[in-house]
């Protein structure tokens, strides 16, 4: 190739990857949704954006687009985007990850885009509310651990845990004697502690006071932990039993009981199990019940908003969390709406699987979303899993987890 | 060359320089500058210059020294096995065996797989009464291994795991480098009446070496930052946050607990110890090049 030549490709490559930049998004003319929905949720929502789009044609010349991720990666993504004061226009998931969001500046309080009016359509503990700001909206609340049983396997759900550790024995079933059961009495997340919360409640504790201090040190976790050992040792439960392998276990009938939230009621149904719903057991030894943690799932406002979007955001947020649309996902998902109207809908009232997750969520408490609670839960997990594990005594763990959220939330503010 | 090519060649590095000084230069020092601030959730918009505060933290935390030791020994034994198991399979995939394409792609599926899914997949198989692992060792009348439950076998599990996905890399660029050797040189050794085992210390190996030296280095820096695997297999460092290297150690900090200028500081660290490393490997090859 002549030097003539190696310069005009030279430009021509400069120029090819100058003008690539041509092919970003406009953000004036698009409305952006990061979320961590699962499929089902995705399902709706494009059924949901394309008929707030058929109704409203003054916003033909915006693109409204999804983009999922998974819980973490959504988190680091917006971190990382907002800083560049970047990133989507709403992103959509769990509100405990609000907290910390809210502190860093990088969402637009609710009240900024929409009118009182909007946000006093919601149930007032169902709205992520810091530093008196409404931080996002929700389109259905609870997120909530409940009770699910195969009626193929138990007649009656328990309703204290003394008749229930009676049933999980006998359904759990060891047919050859391997030491390995083929059925199982109870089957749940046993490395998380997001399961063990709702036993603290049940023994009469809570993870923090109202200054956002940790209270885990306390006798109620250590009942919480003696009760969660207990079942593991009497071999009710698989060991070493995550997430996806309780999920397996109770779809293929392999258990009479799971502990799970309503993203996996539907799931259970379409793989055949005869599902029924109910509150966890109330703990005998207390006579409390336990308290699983609630939370809404919310739409909340980039701070960075291109102001050229804040009408047909604005408007998209309303209908995204308007009482149609959550009327439509707790028919279709089994969730409980946040607006007050759709709770009062006729439909739900009569519906027994969202009576049931009413129950709980009614015995449940609601999730804080200081940041402080990430500093919890760090410190909850490896104290639990080594109480689990036989490595650490419940007393000893409690101790454990309260001085290293101490130490953890001391950090954090470093 | 005259001045004319000289501004030439200018020209032509320069948006190559301007790329790189973007997107290595420019991070890296402002990475430095984090490290040396109170960077962190509650001072994301406003940080401020605090000094050394972070590194002196970081050397005075007993858990810095375990996650570093962890590391070390997590980059030591997967390199051993990547060396040893990339070489042994490249010397018989350099033989002349019946159906050889087909052993060399099976033995570099799992090097052709997504980490992400070789790590969940692993992740079930180790499960203690499930996974396909213990069930094997059953059969040969091995009792259960608590893979979650030990610290120690919560460490084997990812190590085993990034065996299994980086000896392949190892054995791509040992058979490249196997099929450049002259034959004539191994038909000479013969005649000379050298073995087997002397013909791969005198010939086969100094002759690697050019090519499996780089091999070495990417594969310290890629093992040593190998987020994925530990983070997967171990679902966040199980049994109790004690499987941790340092850049799962980094990652939590700075993405679940805000720390961005702790987990800088320990992303500097983290820097200097793989210049350290390279910089060893390049003395060797240095000396050996002499």
């Amino acid at each position: 190739m002549s030097l003539r030549g190696t310069i005009v490709s030279a430009v021509l490559l400069m120029a090819l990857v100058l003008t690539a930049s041509c092919g970003r998004v406009d953000r004036s003319r698009s409305v952006i949704i990061w979320e961590q929905m699962d499929p089902k949720e995705q399902e709706f929502f494009d059924i949901h954006v394309a008929e707030f789009q058929r109704r409203n044609p003054q916003y033909a010349d915006f693109t409204i687009e999804r983009v999922h991720y998974r819980t973490e990666d959504l988190q680091t993504q917006f971190q990382t985007a907002a800083l560049a004061y970047g990133g989507p226009s709403m992103v959509y998931g769990p509100a405990d990850k609000i907290g910390p969001y809210s502190i860093m500046g990088l969402l637009m309080p609710v009240e900024e885009l929409l009118p009182q009016s909007e946000i006093d359509r919601f149930e007032p503990e169902t709205l992520p509310i810091l530093d008196d700001h409404v931080w996002g909206l929700p389109d259905h609340v609870g997120n909530h651990l409940t009770l699910v049983a195969n009626l193929d396997l138990v007649a009656e759900i328990a309703t204290d845990t003394d008749q229930w550790l009676t049933q999980l024995a006998q359904a759990t079933i060891d047919e050859d004697g391997d030491g390995r059961p083929e059925q199982y009495g109870l089957v749940f997340n046993l490395l998380e502690p997001f399961w063990l919360v709702p036993w603290l409640g049940g023994f009469g504790g809570w993870v923090m006071d109202d200054a956002s201090a940790p209270t885990l040190d306390s006798t109620a976790m250590v009942g919480a932990l003696e009760f969660l050992n207990d079942l593991k040792k009497s071999r009710v439960v698989p060991l070493e039993c995550d997430y996806p392998l309780a999920d397996t276990i109770f779809k293929e009938g392999r258990a009479a009981y799971i502990i799970n939230g309503p993203w996996s009621w539907e799931g259970y149904r379409e793989a055949g199990i005869n599902v029924g719903l109910a509150p966890m057991p109330k703990v005998s030894a207390t006579g409390i019940w336990p308290a699983p943690m609630t939370s809404a799932k919310c739409y909340s406002v980039n701070r960075y908003l291109d102001p050229e979007t804040h009408e047909v955001t604005a408007a998209l947020l309303s209908y995204l969390t308007g009482t149609e649309v959550q009327i439509a996902l707790a028919k279709g998902l089994s969730v409980m709406p946040g607006d007050k109207e759709a709770s009062r809908n006729p439909d739900i009232l009569n519906d027994p699987a969202l009576l049931a997750s009413q129950a709980q969520i009614e015995k449940g408490r609601l999730m804080p979303i200081v940041p402080e609670m990430r500093a919890i839960w760090d410190a909850m997990r490896p104290a639990y899993q080594s109480v689990m594990n036989g490595e650490l005594e419940p007393e000893d763990a409690a101790r454990q987890m309260q001085d290293r959220a101490a130490t953890m939330i001391e950090r954090m503010r470093e | 060359m005259g001045p004319r090519q000289n501004k030439l060649a200018f020209w032509f590095l320069m948006p190559s320089a301007l790329v790189l000084l973007g997107v290595v230069a420019y991070p890296f020092f402002f990475n430095v500058w984090i490290s040396l601030t109170n960077w962190n959730m509650f001072h994301f918009r406003d940080p401020e210059f605090i000094g050394a505060t972070h590194y002196l933290r970081l050397f005075s935390e007993p858990d810095f020294y375990r996650i570093f030791g962890k590391t070390l020994a997590w980059t030591v034994i997967n390199l051993i096995f990547h060396f040893t198991l990339g070489l042994g399979a490249a010397l018989l995939l350099n033989q002349k065996l019946p159906g050889r394409n087909l052993y060399r792609a099976l033995l570099i599926l799992p090097w052709a797989m997504p980490q992400y899914i070789s790590a969940l997949t692993w992740r079930g198989m180790f499960n203690v009464e499930y996974g396909a692992v213990n069930i094997l060792l059953s059969k040969v009348g091995i009792d259960a291994v608590p893979w979650f439950s030990s610290e120690f076998w919560a460490f084997m599990a990812p190590v085993i795991t990034n065996i299994w996905l980086g000896f392949p890399f190892i054995m791509v660029i040992a058979l490249g480098g196997l099929q450049s050797i002259p034959e004539e040189l191994y038909e000479a050794a013969r005649i000379d009446g050298a073995g087997p085992v002397r013909r791969f210390f005198n010939i086969t190996l100094p002759m690697l070496k050019p090519v499996l030296m780089p091999a070495l280095v990417l594969g310290t820096i890629w093992t040593f930052n190998n987020l994925n695997v530990i983070w997967l297999v171990t679902d966040q460092g199980l049994p109790a946050d004690k499987t941790h290297i340092l850049v799962t150690y980094v990652y939590k900090a700075a993405f679940m607990y805000y720390r961005y200028g702790y987990a800088a500081a320990f992303s500097v660290f983290i820097f200097l110890v793989l210049v350290f490393i390279v910089k060893g490997y390049n003395r060797a090859a240095q000396e050996e090049a002499y």
